[in-house]
């Protein structure tokens, strides 16, 4: 089986849904995947790993529509200190919105990186309501689609895949109108300041 | 009012006039967002990062007409811009709704904006395609009611921002 290096981009790696679904695909995957956050210090580090892996696995949040600045300063850096040998990329990408198509410019962009810098671009998977749908019903979704995910890059297999809650887009509205409020509650902040129009 | 941002120095004048700001965010102090969601759950609408980035999202939230200028990388903005508009987050809600059929979140006091984006570089068609999505992409989170985006070479950049200025009869 191809040792896998799966490489957390979410600028809050330690707490992060994406530390979640890396582990998911970790213990689906099996002992030869290795999990590493992105900082700001560590991209020799890093860009070392990859003389001794196959594949490549950047897990990552979808912000402002595209590549959180942290990953996006990585490639750069790969892109000026290419590995010896570059292994295959695998995406798995999760974004707020219900919709996975909202992170399907990022997945563009991931590709393009891959073209411009001759790495082959293998398997992608796209969560919607990734910040809410591990702490939901729905849970067993979005980890039958990791197992998939997993199973795809282990067989050399390429597959785009995607999963979200199946809920209707007003039930999606509702629900995560409850996951905020209650989110706000934690720090004693109500919903109606949470509404607030002032910007400062 | 009216707003440039850059992120690059630009030779341009701009006259002593009100409603014009210019930004050149290459000369500001501006961490990455961290994520922590604080500008929507513990202190609504201020980041909690106090740097330079909250002197300029009440900017853009204000003004009804914007001009960026970024480098462009993989079809997106460049690490210098993409830092400012991810810190920009606090002039939305954590709140959801349905905008143009698909799910966003709510907005705070944020004026429609007429944008106009000025991407340099050394782009093929591929990565302008991709940026051509990613700003229709980021006009409904932006409040962009209409858009405009040019291409052009790095040493192209104060040509194209002088017309686009004489375009708003600003010089
Ligand atoms: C600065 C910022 C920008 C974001 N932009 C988007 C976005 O454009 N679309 C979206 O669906 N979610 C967006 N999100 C939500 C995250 O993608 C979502 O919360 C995700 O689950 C975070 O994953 P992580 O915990 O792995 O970092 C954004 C979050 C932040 C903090």
């Amino acid at each position: 089986m191809e040792r896998v290096l799966i490489l957390n981009g979410s600028p809050r790696a330690p707490r992060s849904n994406s530390k979640r679904y890396g582990e998911i695909f970790a213990a689906c995957y099996g002992e030869n995947a290795e999990i590493c956050p992105v900082t700001r210090g560590n991209h020799q580090e890093l860009r070392d790993k990859l003389d001794g892996v196959s594949h490549l696995l950047f897990v990552f949040p979808l912000y402002a529509d595209a590549i959180p600045v942290p990953l996006l300063d990585f490639l750069k850096f790969l892109e000026d200190h290419p590995p010896q040998k570059r292994p295959a990329v695998s995406v798995l990408i999760n974004c707020g919105f219900l919709e996975p198509q909202q992170n399907e410019i990022a997945l563009e962009m991931m590709r393009l990186f891959c073209r411009q810098n001759r790495y082959p671009f293998a398997s992608s998977l796209s969560i919607g309501s990734g910040e809410a749908i591990l702490n939901s019903p729905f849970r067993f979704l979005a980890a039958r689609k990791i197992k998939r995910f997993a199973r795809s890059i282990a067989r050399g297999t390429p597959q785009t895949l995607s999963v979200t809650m199946p809920l209707t887009k007003k039930w999606f509205v509702a629900a995560s109108t409850s996951y905020w409020v209650k989110y706000g509650a934690r720090w004693g902040t109500t919903q109606a300041q949470m509404q607030t129009m002032e910007i400062q | 009012m009216k707003l440039i941002l850059s992120d690059c120095p630009l030779s341009i004048q701009l006259p002593d006039q009100g409603d014009v700001k210019w930004i050149d965010l290459s000369r500001l102090n501006i961490a990455n967002c961290v994520g922590c969601f604080g500008c929507w759950t513990k202190t609504p609408g201020r980041c909690v990062i106090r740097d330079d980035a909250v002197k300029v999202y009440p900017l853009i939230a204000r003004s009804d007409t914007l001009l960026y200028i970024s480098r462009i990388k993989y079809g997106g903005y460049d690490t210098v811009m993409k830092t400012m508009l991810e810190r920009a987050i606090p002039v939305q809600q954590a709140f959801i709704r349905i905008l143009a059929g698909e799910t966003h979140h709510v907005q705070r006091s944020v004026v429609p904006k007429d944008a106009t984006i000025l991407a340099y570089g050394d782009t093929g068609e591929e990565e302008r395609a991709i940026f051509r999505k990613l700003v229709a992409r980021n006009a409904h989170n932006m409040n962009f009611k209409t858009y405009r985006i040019f291409f052009c070479r790095e040493e192209e950049v104060n040509d194209f921002t002088g017309k686009e200025l004489k375009a708003w009869n600003v010089c």
